[in-house]
């Protein structure tokens, strides 16, 4: 195959969960801060913070769909760990270095595994403690504890997120069209994902 | 009240008993917490620890009933202890009068005073009277220790209320008397007062009234009568009670408390020489011996120009009891209930439920033709033939609902327990067909009078020579619509001629034709003065040819800083804020006090009308007579015959001194008092040959072992007409409960907020149980007695769905006091189960 | 609380005679209906504080030394000056503190998060059937134009008294209350108390404070939050303008 063949990283079904994903989490996120810190501005953009309170609880639900759908796919690859991961932490994936060599790694490296695990840690926390928030379905008890983990998962995600994203774009060009296309260049699979190549035949 | 909400402020000592102002007057206790603020001291006897209670320095348990022991008890410590003021008792009280050397007591005479007749249940007063001088004058003996004086007599019978008997009598712990005694008695020096405050808790027994005149007693012992902080003061449980009682509620008095005739007091030269007492006494004032003044002028009040000299004002018109009738609301009922009326005004009240015995009252209402029930809202009254265990199809009576205007909706005067008249405005038109009382009762007296007028009948003098000139007549003749500045100032009343004061040189005109009165002073016994009522002439009167609404007046002035406000509103008499202020101050004129001078004589200053030197300053002086030591000087209690504060009172029915009863259902076989168990005057309504299970009653009987009162609740108005139907008052007290001791709900196997069943020998109810430490078992007689207490607010009817329960009353004795005929709903005998 | 001239409540349970004006009257100005009770074997009634019912008094039966004691203690909300409910409100002018020092609402703009109720170290703030705060507001739009609070115009023994919080105070200390409950705490309470015993007695907290979770929230979490983020932003700016993005064409060199 060429290397400017074209492989298949994501199926169309990942491409929308992942937009679905996405998206959602950018709603929540930016209404989020508004709650947070009373941003108007943001609010009117709602149509008003009930509106913005509405339009929050439900694109959490969506975010707890699609993170949920996310998980036959990425929670098994992302828990089973090798070598291959210790030899990646090990060159700190090569991200500080502009020459550093990374050992051949398979579909998802270490960073690519732990960053599912967190992001699919604290959705589900900040999912579950959103709707503990929402229904209160305990009356009183739960209420602040919840509070306290779904802002804790936010700034978690927060942080996770952006780099997600800077990872997925700037710092690997190239990488962005699996979400439009859902096809890497072999070039591309073969510098990150060598095992993964090689497994899959390409 | 002798003084006025406002003075409970200067009090030292306030004693609240046998009233729970927390609860029912709430607004008084501003002025107590004023008071305590100062550093005075609250002292609550109740049988239960109330939300007064809750405000108190010292409180004192007591079983219902045995308020007379108590007080007897403190008597006596006043008098072993020589706490009382010993000038004030002796100046301005009858304890040095000398009582006729026949009279016994209760001490000699096994509970009784002289004078018994069993059959009759009526004492013969004769021995109760005093030795008389040549002159007229009582005879005296200032050092008191003549055994017939007054103060030797009181002695010898309260000698007897011993601290162990009291106890063992109240259930009151001794300690507690006596901590109870000692703070009250330390308001006997004269720079300190004591105040009581009482209200049905005093009155509803069957010795209400001697409850009351012990009271007086302590009050006239340590001086606290006339003084600001003092006096007794009975708190009023309506707006508007003590205007009622003043303008002629009640059967027995006429307007200004002129009493009723009888009809064997033919005509008015009789009713005067039998109601106006006399004295010979230079120094007594003797006020009702203007008795002829105010009783004339009310009959020419009340028939104008039909009144006149030759037809005795008009005196036959007026109604007459029976010799001996009694009509009060015991009675009232009792016939009723015996079909002795074909019709009934309920007027503003609810006696299906306010009544004692309330099972008898509906059932009285059955036994009418018709009913007139005048009021706001539909109550238990109006509707009696749907109440409970009622067949609608076996009552005859024809039921007419009117609607009144409520308070806010109509102009007038109401009079609160200060006697002060305040005028208020309407505030909104009275909603749907409603009327002010006034409206309804022109119109009612329009039609009535034109039927006389039509058919004539037995008796229409009475009703077609009634003033009623109120306001601009129609073509019918009917007046429009009532203006009741009108009526007000018919009370006030007019000279009707121009009065001169022939004595004085030269003449000097009292009064001109045509004018409002000035006041009562001025008032005439030959027809040329009118007055609707003598005590609250004044209230609207005129100055400069201005006619003035003295009851509408808002001063806020206190320049005393003793609360007197003389500015604002108008009280009886003549302004007086309080009365028998001239025991407020030495037979020189010095206040007792004179850091709170009510009045004091300023010998300096001349007097404006007389030109004289010397005039009172303060609060209106119980008449402009110089003070005791002084040449014309005068005795301080004006409205006694004698002059003087009545530590012995020979008027009343059931003796000169208190003496403790029991109640008629009470928890003893005897009373630990006397052989004689239950006061030997009251009308008895039960016994076994003649009487109607309706009124039976059971003392010291196992089926009914358990004390019980009664009391109202901040939250509901009387018995809840307005209050019931208003969502925030029920949502606080929603339903009808009793409150009881810990011990006692764990003999019954009672836990808080179960639902239990209260009987009594009339009826039986359910009720909420409230457990609390704020009712404890009575240690009397060496055994425990528990008591038990309800609310009266509750009614069938409302709230629909029944969950508010019924009144209290279903379960009170017909049975009253022996002066009054209030009823003794204040202790009475049931029991308690588990429902 | 910034607030200059702040107002405040100073309640006596001393003078406190428990007839409850101050619960009808509250009613009575917020036109708040009367609910459905049941006698529960007690006066007190309601048994809580409920959207409909802004105060309430509390009654306390206690032994004491001779007999019993009795203490009617007023239940309302305490207008902290360092607010739990406002701290974690996330809807702007939801909860708002009036120029008077009060904490006032507006049911328009609470989302009806009910995040309030948790915030509130005693327990006060209610939601009504429509999930919106109510609670007491000092009588916000009666003291602003001057008037009183309707408890404490309605209070006949001057056991709720309103005006300024300096000077109520100060009479509390002269009227021999040495510690005036919520003098100092939350910044200050808005409805300060006149206890003569502990104030457990009363019902309420020695040390009242706002949840710790809330506080370690708001302290720690919130900002994080944004430096959080602004942090991995510029971490990326950083490390993009250092080491570059990774090159595909790269591979073929280092192999």
């Amino acid at each position: 195959m060429s290397n400017n063949a074209m492989v298949r990283k994501a199926s169309s079904f990942e491409i929308v969960n992942h937009w679905a994903l996405a998206v959602s989490f950018f709603v929540l996120a930016v209404s989020g801060y508004a709650f947070l810190f009373h941003l108007e501005g943001v609010g009117s953009v709602f149509g008003g913070f009930n509106q913005m309170r509405a339009v929050h609880n439900w694109a959490g639900v969506v975010f707890a769909v699609s993170l949920f759908l996310t998980i036959f796919h990425y929670l098994p690859v992302s828990l089973h760990f090798t070598s291959d991961d210790a030899a990646w932490f090990g060159k700190a994936g090569g991200y500080f270095s502009k020459r550093a060599a990374v050992p051949p790694q398979d579909e998802l490296n270490a960073g690519q595994k732990l960053y599912y695990l967190v992001v699919l840690a604290a959705g589900v926390v900040i999912s579950a403690s959103g709707i503990v928030i929402w229904l209160r379905p305990w009356a009183k008890s739960g209420i602040l504890l919840s509070h306290l983990l779904h802002n804790i998962s936010f700034d978690l995600m927060v942080i996770a997120i952006p780099a997600h994203i800077y990872l997925a774009t700037l710092a690997n060009p190239g990488t962005f069209r699996i979400m439009v296309y859902g096809t890497v260049p072999l070039s591309w699979a073969k510098k990150r994902h060598a095992k993964w190549v090689q497994r899959m035949g390409f | 009240m002798t003084n006025h909400w406002v003075d409970v402020k200067n009090a030292d000592v306030i004693l609240v008993m046998g009233s729970n102002p927390a609860e029912n007057h709430p607004i008084s206790m501003k002025w107590v917490m004023r008071a305590r603020e100062r550093g005075a001291k609250l002292i609550v006897v109740d049988p239960r620890f109330t939300r007064t209670a809750a405000k108190a320095d010292l409180y004192a348990p007591m079983r219902s009933g045995t308020d007379i022991a108590f007080l007897g008890g403190m008597i006596k410590y006043i008098l072993d202890n020589n706490l009382y003021f010993k000038q004030y008792v002796v100046d301005y009280t009858n304890s040095s009068f000398l009582v006729n050397p026949e009279f016994k007591g209760p001490g000699q005479l096994n509970g009784l005073f002289s004078g018994y007749d069993p059959k009759t249940r009526k004492y013969d007063k004769k021995t109760w009277s005093f030795q008389m001088e040549e002159n007229g004058i009582p005879k005296k003996d200032p050092s008191l220790r003549n055994p017939s004086c007054v103060f030797q007599l009181l002695k010898k019978h309260y000698s007897r209320y011993t601290l162990d008997k009291v106890s063992s009598i109240t259930g009151t712990p001794k300690e507690k008397l006596e901590e109870v005694y000692k703070l009250y008695a330390s308001t006997g020096k004269p720079d300190k007062a004591g105040t009581e405050l009482y209200a049905m808790g005093w009155t509803q027994h069957t010795i209400g009234t001697q409850n009351i005149r012990a009271m007086c007693i302590v009050q006239l012992l340590l001086g606290n009568i006339g003084i600001a902080g003092g006096g007794i003061n009975a708190l009023r449980g309506e707006s508007n009670v003590q205007g009622s009682t003043d303008h002629g509620l009640l059967f027995n008095i006429l307007p200004g408390y002129n009493p009723v005739p009888s009809a064997s007091i033919v005509d008015l030269k009789t009713y005067i020489d039998k109601f106006t007492p006399k004295t010979k006494d230079p120094k007594s004032v003797n006020w009702w011996g203007n008795r002829p003044k105010y009783i004339t002028s009310y009959l020419k009040a009340i028939y104008g120009k039909a009144a006149t000299k030759d037809n005795d004002f008009g005196y036959a018109w007026l109604p007459k009891l029976d010799e001996g009738m009694n009509g009060s609301w015991l009675v009232l009922f009792d016939q009723m209930f015996k079909g002795k009326f074909e019709g009934f005004f309920a007027w503003g009240q609810n006696p299906a439920c306010s009544g004692a015995n309330a099972n008898k009252t509906r059932k009285a209402l059955a036994k009418l033709k018709w009913m007139v029930n005048i009021n706001l809202f539909d109550n238990e009254t109006a509707s009696f033939w749907k109440g409970p265990d009622m067949k609608p199809a076996e009552i005859q009576t024809e039921v007419f609902f009117l609607p009144a205007a409520s308070s806010v909706e109509k102009e007038g005067s109401i009079t609160n327990s200060s006697r002060l008249a305040q005028w208020r405005y309407k505030a909104i038109e009275p909603v749907g067909q409603s009327m002010p009382d006034s409206e309804i009762m022109n119109e009612l007296y329009f039609r009535v009078k034109k039927l006389y007028q039509k058919q004539g009948g037995k008796f229409p003098a009475p009703v077609v020579n009634l003033t009623w000139d109120y306001g601009e007549k129609g073509p019918d003749g009917k007046i429009k619509h009532v203006d009741i500045s009108l009526v007000a100032r018919e009370i006030n009343g007019y000279y009707l001629e121009d009065i001169i004061d022939k004595k004085a040189t030269p003449p000097k005109q009292l009064g001109k034709k045509g004018v409002l009165c000035t006041n009562f002073v001025t008032l005439q016994a030959d027809g040329t003065t009118s007055c609707g009522n003598w005590i609250f002439s004044g209230s609207y009167t005129q100055k400069d040819g201005k006619v003035i609404n003295m009851m509408a007046r808002r001063g806020k002035d206190d320049p005393t800083g003793l609360g007197f406000f003389s500015g604002w509103a108008w009280a009886w008499p003549v302004n007086r804020r309080i009365i028998y202020n001239r025991a407020s101050v030495d037979p020189q004129g010095r206040p007792w006090d004179p850091k709170r001078a009510v009045i004091k004589w300023n010998a300096a200053k001349e007097d404006p009308n007389t030109k004289k030197p010397g005039v009172w300053e303060g609060d209106v002086p119980d008449g402009p007579a110089p003070p005791l030591a002084m040449e014309g000087g005068k005795y301080p209690f004006i409205m006694m015959a004698t002059g003087m504060g009545a530590i012995f009172g020979p008027g009343l029915a059931d003796g000169p001194f208190p003496e403790h009863y029991e109640a008629l259902e009470c928890p003893l076989e005897e009373n630990l008092m006397s052989k004689q168990r239950i006061n030997p005057t009251i009308k008895l309504f039960y016994d076994k040959a003649s009487g109607v299970p309706e009124d039976i009653y059971f003392s010291c009987d196992v089926r009914f072992p358990y004390v019980a009162t009664t009391y109202r609740v901040s939250e509901h108005w009387q018995t809840g007409v307005l209050t019931r139907h208003q969502p925030w008052q029920l949502e606080m007290q929603p339903q009808m409960f009793v409150e009881m001791s810990e011990e006692l709900a764990k003999e019954k196997g009672i836990r808080d907020g179960d639902k239990v069943t209260v009987s009594s020998g009339r009826g039986k109810l359910w009720a909420v149980a409230i457990v609390t430490d704020r009712f404890k078992p009575f240690k009397v007689a060496g055994s425990t007695v528990h008591q038990v207490g309800m609310p009266w607010c509750f009614g069938w009817q409302y709230p629909e769905d029944g969950s508010g329960g019924e009144s209290a009353n279903l379960l009170t004795p017909t049975i009253g006091d022996a002066n009054t005929m209030i009823p003794e709903s204040k202790a009475f005998m049931v029991n308690v189960e588990k429902a | 609380m910034t607030t200059t001239n702040r107002k405040a409540l100073l309640i006596s349970p001393e003078l406190c005679i428990g007839c409850r004006g101050c619960q009808t009257a509250c009613k009575a100005w917020n036109q708040l209906p009367g609910t459905k009770t049941v006698n529960r074997g007690t006066v007190e009634n309601p048994p809580d504080l409920t959207p409909q019912l802004y105060n309430r008094i509390r009654y306390v039966e206690m032994p004491s030394e001779t007999s019993v004691r009795w203490l009617f203690v007023n239940q309302r909300c305490m207008h902290c000056g360092d607010a739990g409910c406002m701290k974690i409100c996330p809807a702007p002018g939801a909860l708002y503190r009036t120029k008077e020092g009060a904490v006032a609402f507006d049911k328009d703009k609470c989302i009806g998060c009910k995040l309030c109720v948790e915030g509130c170290p005693f327990d006060v703030p209610r939601y009504d059937e429509k999930g919106k705060i109510a609670k007491c507001h000092l009588c916000f739009d009666r003291i602003a134009y001057g008037l009183l609070p309707a408890c404490a115009k309605t209070c006949p023994t001057g056991a709720i008294r309103y005006g300024e919080r300096d000077a109520l105070v100060e009479m509390a200390k002269k009227a021999g209350y040495q510690k005036v409950y919520g003098e100092m705490d939350l910044e200050g309470l808005g409805a300060i108390y006149a206890f003569r015993d502990a104030p457990k007695i009363y019902g309420y907290a020695e040390k009242p404070g706002i949840p710790e979770s809330v506080v370690f929230w708001h302290k720690v979490l919130k900002p994080l939050s944004y430096i959080g983020l602004g942090g991995v932003v510029a971490a990326s700016l950083i490390h993009y303008v250092a080491f570059g993005p990774k090159k595909d064409e790269e591979v073929k060199k280092d192999e």
